[in-house]
């Protein structure tokens, strides 16, 4: 994919987020340019999942500034905060399919309520997007009817259907057996194979190093060190850094 | 033999022109009171400031207050401000809104109940709080709150009979003036008592096909 655009696709500034006493943020900044992929690893509690509801304003930050190709997102004017997540990808660990809707009506809904579109127009679309993750034939399926694997996937299709400019992905294979994860993990390479923009926090250190343009080490709200996947996972300067790779290798014999 | 021609010449007749009335009383009631139930239990879940207050006010008020009071204040005290309703619609007001007070919390509950990853998952989907609510959160909340509201409107069909203390005289009214006519309570009452118990055994029917037709792949209630 021919990089067109000048600037990063999203660009984050000085975001921090406090809830009671304990600040869970404390300052971060990243940015990622179009058709890059960033990682995000670190210990669970670090204020990854918090970071990345903070970039699409799920969570509100305390302070801190979201771009979208140069545009600062003003979070206050609904309108403007529902057109950009419209333009923002988000998979969550949990899946969030709407239970009351079956797979394609899951995919439908967006483009019908949010963008409008006709529902013929939407329904093919949709129809489209459950074909590129493989679950055509299981449209007709309820969340309940599907497996962890098959749910997350729809919810990819989902997010592809609005057409969006970046993705958020939040632990995206941490709540599946082992042996589904191959099949996400398979869908989540294709796309960054089409040239997907996005930002994923992940356990699962050696799939995502074989994607990764960059990875980011985090741990209590602050990054500690970021680089190349070769250096952060094998040459970490940061002794925290290294410590947390050395334990989380032997367990990421992951596709 | 006697007996008998008094309950088919006079009793039944009588009482089949109440229960159409009472009928008559319950449908909009019923439907009134369901949808101001949803409006109501949405703002006291969703709503902020001053229309999450006046909902809780709503609801302290026509819950807190016996359905009879609140009948007389319609009939007998609003013309005293120059409001007259009929006694139709006296009872249809009151009816609603004591229904509606009941109804707003059996959705309230069932609002509560939606996991918050769904309401997450339509926010990042770039859907405004009223679009959410629509497509997404009502859709789940009402299967699950059916059951509960059910029993509101069943409630109501037997409530409907203090429409007579208005002067709107329904079933139980024209049981009251039969029964007052011949001295014959036993009878006349025995019967307004089935012809109730049919009503509610129809509505239980009705309200058991809809939870039926609107039953989902997880949604259903599965017996441990």
């Amino acid at each position: 994919m021919p990089d067109t655009e000048q600037g990063p696709v999203l660009k984050i500034e000085n975001i921090r987020k406090r809830f009671g006493a304990k600040e869970i943020l404390k300052g971060l900044s990243l940015s990622v340019n179009k058709g890059e992929v960033k990682v995000i690893i670190g210990p669970s509690g670090g204020g990854k999942s918090t970071l990345l509801q903070c970039i699409n304003f799920l969570v509100v930050p305390d302070e801190g500034d979201v771009w979208l190709e140069g545009n600062r997102i003003n979070h206050a004017k609904k309108r403007e905060l529902n057109a950009y997540r419209q333009q923002v990808g988000m998979i969550f660990q949990d899946f969030n399919l709407f239970d009351h809707l079956n797979a394609l009506d899951n995919v439908l809904i967006g483009l019908v309520r949010v963008k409008k579109m006709k529902k013929d127009e939407a329904r093919e679309r949709a129809l489209s997007e459950l074909t590129r993750v493989g679950l055509a034939e299981h449209a007709a399926h309820y969340p309940a009817q599907l497996s962890g694997g098959q749910k997350q996937r729809v919810s990819i299709a989902r997010a592809l259907a609005m057409d969006p400019k970046v993705m958020l992905l939040d632990e995206p294979t941490s709540a599946l057996d082992p042996e589904l994860i191959g099949e996400v993990h398979a869908v989540i390479r294709d796309l960054v194979a089409n040239g997907m923009t996005m930002i994923m926090a992940t356990h699962q250190i050696g799939f995502a190093s074989a994607l990764a343009d960059e990875m980011i080490f985090m741990e209590d709200g602050v990054i500690i060190e970021r680089g190349a996947p070769d250096k952060i996972l094998l040459d970490a300067e940061c002794a925290r850094t290294k410590e947390f790779c050395a334990k989380i290798s032997p367990i990421a014999g992951d596709g | 033999m006697e007996e008998l021609a008094y309950i088919q010449q006079e009793v039944l007749p009588s009482l089949f022109q109440g229960l159409w009335v009472s009928i008559l009383l319950i449908i909009p009631s019923a439907l009134f009171g369901l949808l101001l139930g949803v409006v109501v239990g949405a703002l006291r879940v969703f709503g902020r400031g001053p229309a999450a207050l006046l909902a809780s006010a709503y609801v302290t008020l026509f819950r807190g207050i016996p359905l009879v009071v609140q009948l007389f204040i319609w009939y007998f005290g609003l013309p005293y401000v120059g409001i007259y309703f009929s006694p139709f619609m006296a009872s249809v007001v009151g009816f609603s809104l004591c229904s509606g007070a009941y109804h707003s919390e059996y959705i309230r509950g069932a609002l509560l109940s939606i996991k918050k990853g769904q309401m997450l998952a339509a926010q990042a989907l770039g859907f405004s709080r009223l679009q959410m609510l629509r497509s997404i959160i009502l859709p789940q909340a009402l299967r699950r709150a059916l059951p509960g509201c059910g029993n509101e409107v069943i409630y109501l069909i037997k409530y409907s009979s203090l429409a007579y203390m208005v002067t709107c005289i329904e079933l139980t009214g024209r049981g009251k003036i039969l029964a007052s006519h011949s001295f014959k309570y036993i009878e006349v009452f025995l019967i307004v008592g089935v012809f109730y118990l049919v009503l509610v055994t129809l509505a239980g029917l009705l309200l058991q096909q809809l939870e039926n037709r609107l039953s989902l792949p997880g949604f259903e209630f599965h017996k441990a």
